[in-house]
């Protein structure tokens, strides 16, 4: 039993910590939160599923394929979704818009792919002490979240990734690249999303109905760990991961999805900012 | 919205012409007479799809309320559909109490919708914009569970017999009657209270939250107002929903159904109410229409909904909205007629004096405002001047309660003004304009300064609902009085244009007009003759003496020196965040510090 | 009779109305047969309407092309649900007030037939149910309403007899989904068990889309169930709970929905054996013997339509209750001469024993539940082709 809440509370943990490092990214350049987060997780799952299952790629090319198909969805997000209503973000357009860029999507997958789950292929050929399903999204974590740390830091590209997330206005006097960063930042949160859905694909199988299920797990560890805050995300997914879980096995499944969103509920009124993010300014 | 909608709404049933009322009910008296006919066409299909469109109607009209006007993004709405229709159900079958009748049960849904829809509705009063979109979705997935799990009473999967409606509703067009006579008692409540001070503070909520707080609109109480009415209508269309499907179980109330709900809304138009009407129906009709095309129906509503968004963000509302696109006089001038004043600010119990003692205010560790002292007197105009980020604007952000001080108190007469509280204010006697006008641009410049009237309303808001006699003369009353202002700040024959419409320096007066509503003893200026024009600052000059002569104490924080220099008796010179000097114009402009520190550069 | 202003008055009306369904009966001849057929055949649920409509299209194609019912031929009309129940209710209205439809056929899922079934009542629709939900049948509240499958009582009763006589297992898990049909039929199955002396020591509603599964499974293992009953036509649930017991290395039985034995399972299992010592609810008309053999009449039923109707990624049951429900209301049509709801409903109630396909119905005026309990047999899993499958170690 606790084998099996480590392993699944790990490695759902790791795919929720992923989905809210992919708002995040999409949130940063462009104060929006998008819908298409939980999209890109599904899609994940499903062009893995498509071209190394269904076409027979081998794993690599199934898996960089996916991440560029993912990348473009990103892209056209940034493109069709949200460049149109950054002029009016006060209005919340972008809800509408990237709510409705996800349900086409979600749609289209269903009429076109499949309306059952469909299988995920395995990836490699060999397991690390424990099935791929459950190290391959840890270790996408990680390498994620300690990747976006390096770039944070130590790069040029990073750093003015920081600056727009903190001033889009002063960012864009300093002279940097707004627009092209922005579209940078989503076709990269499109491939972490991608990622999130490639790797636990042989856990959450490729199917379409994924869409709801990772945008809501996959927003509460941004709630909970602050808007941007990436490493608060990680321990909140984590976290959130294990707790359904425990709570799978003690109260029942479908009792669990009730109480993380009481928890999710509860928390927020108490902190809406978060349970690691800072009070916002006042707004006058 | 459309404005000739919101103009002719704001004025209420009284006080207006009889041809522009006629205009604005016409449309409505149209499409809900053309249905009223529809029994001639004997066919039970078309009851029964028009009459669906009836019930959604109903529910959609209160959640417009939450949505197209107070700018709530409830997306789960379907959940007070299920919590209405079960109640309904429920008790008209008598699974866990004695049977009543259908009727009583109805009624007992809108007042369980109500009540559900605080609970749902709440956490909006913490959370904004996505998070409470998460949270509804939430709240949809449990009463759904719930519905399943609690068998004894809902029937669990199997479901329960949807009420049937005795007497003359009994028959297939009785009951479309029923739900027709329901669809237009709703869009004749939820418009009056879109028409009244309460649909109006909503507005202010959505599209410009700290006018609205200036302004006396005290959010949460108004929020639990509006979700309960939502979640009565919302009730009632639940058990109007139910009768129409014979049966209801859990996998009746779909997703996409509160994707109906809320995207006829914005596809209708934020702020109207005919649009989201036409919305309604029309997004019923279609996928009966487009038959073959029912696979991809959710498809084809996202990508309409995306088209609207992208193409017409206002809307069907705004594509009727002819009023708007005629072209205003070019080469506009503003003409304040001062001689409105007295009338307007004649009523003001006491010349009352602003005493600001000893405040301090840290953000973080930096002193916005450091041990800072000084008086604004009845009848006087006080300038309060200084560099950038000497912390002018955050003197009148204490003052108007959006920041608590560390230390220090404000007191406007003998009374201290509580510290926060920014909704206390207008009642207080204070008045206030921002740097950048905060507006609503979809409604009427007469509204807009309608809003700043909101403390003068005694009515409750079921008066409003049902737009009895009180309520009715208080708009009357307050529509003069909002056009009265309007004459006086020198906007008045624009009172009936779209507030966005407007130039910038029209803005700025109709935000003096708004915040001389409440007939304040104080008036708080910020920066007022920015972006104007010297002809325009003469006159902005002229209008604030004439509201100091009213009695009124004004303080204004100002850039342009001459317009300070020319009306002020009094000035204040802050410097981070402490006073530098103060005194008269003329010894102001003497003093080395002040020419060094601010006025040399 | 009583004389009563309403029989007086009903009385007069069907006298005047008497010329008006003179003519229609003359005009009738040319009068296609509207054959209302009301499902989801898209969506997450379509897979069943899909493999009814194929029964449908043939059967209908087949009496056409052999000249109709005295000349009149048969018209499919088709409306798509979606699964939807409000869908459903529109659809339902639109067949019968605006199509005027002489029979309808369908739906499949329970929210939608819970809520269609009152409508086709209200308007007078001879009506061929194919969901299982116990109360769609009901001849005082329904009189149109005849249902061609089982209910699910009798799906479960099978099910109980061969876990409980057959596996002679005693101590029972039940599991199911936590859609409508699933805590149904998870409750009324343990209440079934219990009823009949089994001693149900775990009994679990689980989400549709869990990821993981086991810790319901884990609990049924530790509180020592020899068997397990599964009620849920999700898959994706379904080749869960198979892996997971494989993973446990657990070999009990589990049996129930038909959906364990689907083609959509057999992808996503992880290991093919998984699938072993796992019985679905089977027909004997549908169940190949220990010879690999069907009845005769299915297997002749299978070569007739051979290239015509594919069978194998669909159910064979499906197909031919299809065509059963077809053939019924084309002989009432044809016995009668009369499209009109009440000799259809009339011959209907007279079947005593109707051999169809599918199986040898049993309408009576007081029984429109026609389907004999006595057919249905459970199957392995596994075995599926031409959408049969192998009856089921341990019957006679």
């Amino acid at each position: 039993m606790v084998e099996s809440i480590l392993s699944y509370g790990l490695a759902m943990g790791a795919v929720y910590a992923l989905m809210a490092v992919t708002y995040n990214v999409m949130f940063s350049t462009s104060r929006v939160f998008s819908f298409t987060a939980g999209a890109l997780g599904m899609l994940g799952g499903v062009f893995g599923a498509l071209f190394i299952g269904r076409l027979g790629l081998p794993s690599g090319v199934g898996f960089l394929l996916t991440l560029g198909c993912c990348a473009l969805i990103g892209v056209v997000t940034e493109f069709v979704a949200v460049r149109p209503v950054l002029k009016s973000l006060d209005q919340h357009l972008y809800v509408l818009s990237t709510l409705a860029l996800t349900l086409m999507i979600q749609q289209f997958t269903a009429i076109e792919w499949s309306t059952v789950p469909q299988p995920f292929p395995r990836v490699l050929p060999f397991d690390l002490f424990v099935r791929e399903r459950f190290w391959m999204p840890v270790l996408a974590c990680a390498v994620v979240v300690g990747g976006m740390e390096f770039l944070y830091r130590h790069s040029m590209v990073g750093r003015a990734f920081l600056a727009i997330a903190e001033d889009n206005f002063a960012a864009r006097a300093l002279g940097l690249p707004e627009r092209g960063l922005r579209i940078g930042s989503y076709a990269l949160a499109g491939m972490i999303g991608g990622l999130a859905g490639f790797t636990s694909g042989g856990i959450l199988l490729a199917f379409f109905a994924n869409v709801p299920t990772l945008n809501f797990y996959g927003f509460v560890p941004v709630a909970l760990g602050g808007i941007g805050n990436n490493r608060g995300a990680v321990v909140a997914g984590l976290a959130l991961g294990l707790f359904q879980q425990a709570a799978n096995y003690l109260v029942g499944g479908v009792f669990a999805s009730v109480a993380i969103f009481s928890v999710f509920i509860v928390a927020l009124l108490a902190a809406p900012q978060g349970l690691f993010g800072a009070a916002p300014a006042r707004r006058v | 919205m459309a404005a000739e909608e919101t103009i002719v709404s704001v004025a209420g049933g009284t006080g207006i012409g009889l041809v522009p009322l006629l205009r604005q009910v016409a449309p409505f008296a149209a499409l809900f007479g053309l249905a009223a006919l529809l029994p001639l066409t004997h066919n039970a299909y078309f009851g029964l799809v028009i009459g669906r469109a009836a019930v959604y109607w109903i529910l959609v009209s209160g959640l417009n309320l939450v949505v197209g006007f107070a700018g709530q993004l409830a997306l789960g709405w379907v959940a007070l559909l299920t919590v209405g229709a079960y109640t309904t159900s429920v008790l008209a079958a008598g699974t866990a109490l004695p049977a009543i009748s259908p009727f009583l049960a109805l009624g007992a849904a809108a007042a369980v919708g109500a009540v559900a829809g605080v609970v749902v509705g709440l956490p909006a009063l913490r959370l904004r914009t996505f998070y409470f979109a998460m949270s509804t979705f939430g709240f949809a997935t449990i009463v759904t569970q719930i519905a399943l799990a609690w068998r004894s009473v809902t029937g669990g999967g199997i479901g329960v017999i949807g009420p049937v409606f005795g007497g003359p509703f009994g028959s297939t067009w009785g009951f479309y009657y029923f739900c027709l006579g329901g669809a237009v008692l709703a869009t004749w409540l939820s418009g009056n209270v879109a028409r009244s001070r309460f649909g109006r503070g909503l507005l202010a909520i959505r599209d410009a939250e700290v006018a609205a707080e200036a302004s006396g609109v005290f959010k949460p109480g108004l929020l639990v107002l509006v979700f309960l009415f939502a979640g009565a209508t919302a009730g009632v269309s639940g058990g109007l929903f139910a009768s129409l499907q014979t049966y209801i179980t859990p996998d009746a109330f779909t997703f996409d159904l509160s994707l109906l709900f809320f995207i006829a809304i914005l596809i209708g138009g934020r702020g109207s109410i005919l649009g989201p009407l036409l919305s309604t129906v029309l997004l019923t009709l279609l996928p009966e229409v487009a038959a073959p095309l029912v696979a991809w129906s959710t498809f084809l509503y996202a990508a309409l909904l995306l088209v609207i968004v992208l193409a017409v963000p206002g809307g069907i509302a705004n594509l009727l909205d002819f009023a708007s696109r005629k072209p205003l006089e070019t080469g506009r001038i503003i003409r304040p007629d001062v001689s409105a004043l007295p009338v307007l600010l004649s009523g003001h119990a006491a010349e009352r004096q602003l005493s600001f003692e000893g405040v301090t205010l840290a953000f973080g560790g930096v002193r916005a405002i450091d041990g800072l002292s000084f008086t604004v007197e009845p009848a006087a105009v006080h300038g309060l001047i200084g560099p950038n980020g000497s912390g002018k604007t955050t003197v009148l952000n204490v003052i108007s309660g959006y920041y608590r001080p560390g230390e220090g108190s404000v007191r406007l007469g003998e009374r201290e003004l509580a510290p926060g509280a920014a909704h206390s204010r207008a009642a207080a006697g204070v008045g206030r304009t921002f740097q950048t006008p905060r507006i609503v641009g979809e409604a009427s410049v007469l509204a807009n300064v309608m809003i700043g009237g909101t403390t003068r309303g005694r009515g409750t808001f079921l008066e409003a609902v049902f737009s009895l006699p009180r309520h009715r003369r208080e708009e009357a009353a307050l529509r003069e009085r909002a056009l009265l202002a309007l004459k006086a700040v020198g906007l008045e024959q624009l009172a009936q244009v779209r507030a966005d419409r407007l130039q910038h320096s029209e803005l700025r007066f109709l935000e003096i007009a708004r915040a001389l509503m409440p007939e304040p003893s104080l008036l708080l200026l910020d920066e007022p003759a920015a972006g104007l024009a010297p002809d325009e600052i003469a006159l902005l000059g002229g209008l604030i003496i004439a509201i100091s002569r009213a009695g009124v104490a004004v303080l204004l924080v100002e850039h342009h020196t001459d317009l300070v220099f020319g009306v002020c008796e009094n000035i204040t010179v802050l410097n981070l965040g402490r006073e530098l000097t103060h005194g008269t114009p003329a010894e102001i402009v003497a003093h080395q510090d002040v020419i060094d520190a601010y006025l040399g550069s | 009779m009583k004389l009563t202003r309403r029989s007086v008055l009903a009385g007069t009306t069907a006298a005047a109305a008497l010329p008006l369904v003179a003519v229609r009966s003359a005009s009738a001849a040319a009068e296609p047969i509207r054959f209302g057929w009301l499902t989801a055949l898209t969506g997450a649920n379509s897979a069943p309407g899909i493999g009814f409509n194929r029964g449908v299209v043939y059967a209908v194609d087949k009496i056409n092309a052999a000249g109709g019912v005295h000349g009149r031929k048969i018209e499919i009309i088709t409306r798509d649900s979606q699964g939807d129940p409000a869908k459903a209710v529109n659809a339902a209205v639109d067949l019968a007030s605006n199509a005027k439809v002489h029979a309808v056929f369908g739906p499949v899922n329970s929210g939608e037939s819970l809520a269609t079934t009152p409508i086709f009542t209200r308007f007078k629709i001879p009506s061929l149910g194919i969901c299982v939900v116990d109360s769609l049948i009901n001849p005082t509240k329904f009189p149109n309403a005849f249902r061609l499958s089982p209910d699910s009582s009798q799906w479960d009763d099978a099910n109980r007899h061969y876990i409980m006589d057959i596996l002679k297992a005693k101590k029972v898990a039940v599991l199911g989904d936590n859609t409508g049909y699933g805590t149904t039929a998870t409750a009324t199955s343990t209440a079934a068990f219990k009823k009949a002396g089994a001693n149900v020591v775990y009994s679990a509603v689980i989400d549709a889309n869990a990821q993981d599964v086991s810790p319901d499974l884990i609990h049924a293992r530790d509180a020592g169930a020899e068997a397990i009953a599964v009620w849920s036509d999700s898959t994706g649930l379904d080749a869960r709970l198979m892996n997971a017991r494989g993973r446990l290395g657990w070999d009990v039985s589990m049996s129930g929905h038909p959906a364990l034995g689907s083609g959509d399972v057999r992808h996503l299992l992880e290991k093919p054996e998984y699938w072993n010592k796992v019985y679905v609810v089977g027909y004997r008309s549908c169940s190949f013997d220990a010879a690999g053999k069907l009845p005769p009449k299915s297997a002749a039923f299978v070569k007739e339509v051979a290239g015509k109707v594919k069978l194998d990624d669909t159910l064979l049951w499906w197909v031919m209750a299809a065509v059963d429900a077809v053939t019924l209301v084309a002989e009432a049509v044809g016995k009668t001469g009369s499209s009109d709801p009440a000799p259809i409903i009339g011959y209907w109630n007279k079947l005593a024993k109707w051999e169809g396909l599918y199986g040898n119905y049993h309408f009576t005026p007081e029984e429109h539940n026609g389907y004999p309990t006595d057919e249905i047999v459970m199957s392995a899993a596994n075995s599926s082709h031409d959408g049969a499958m192998n009856i089921a170690p341990g019957y006679a």
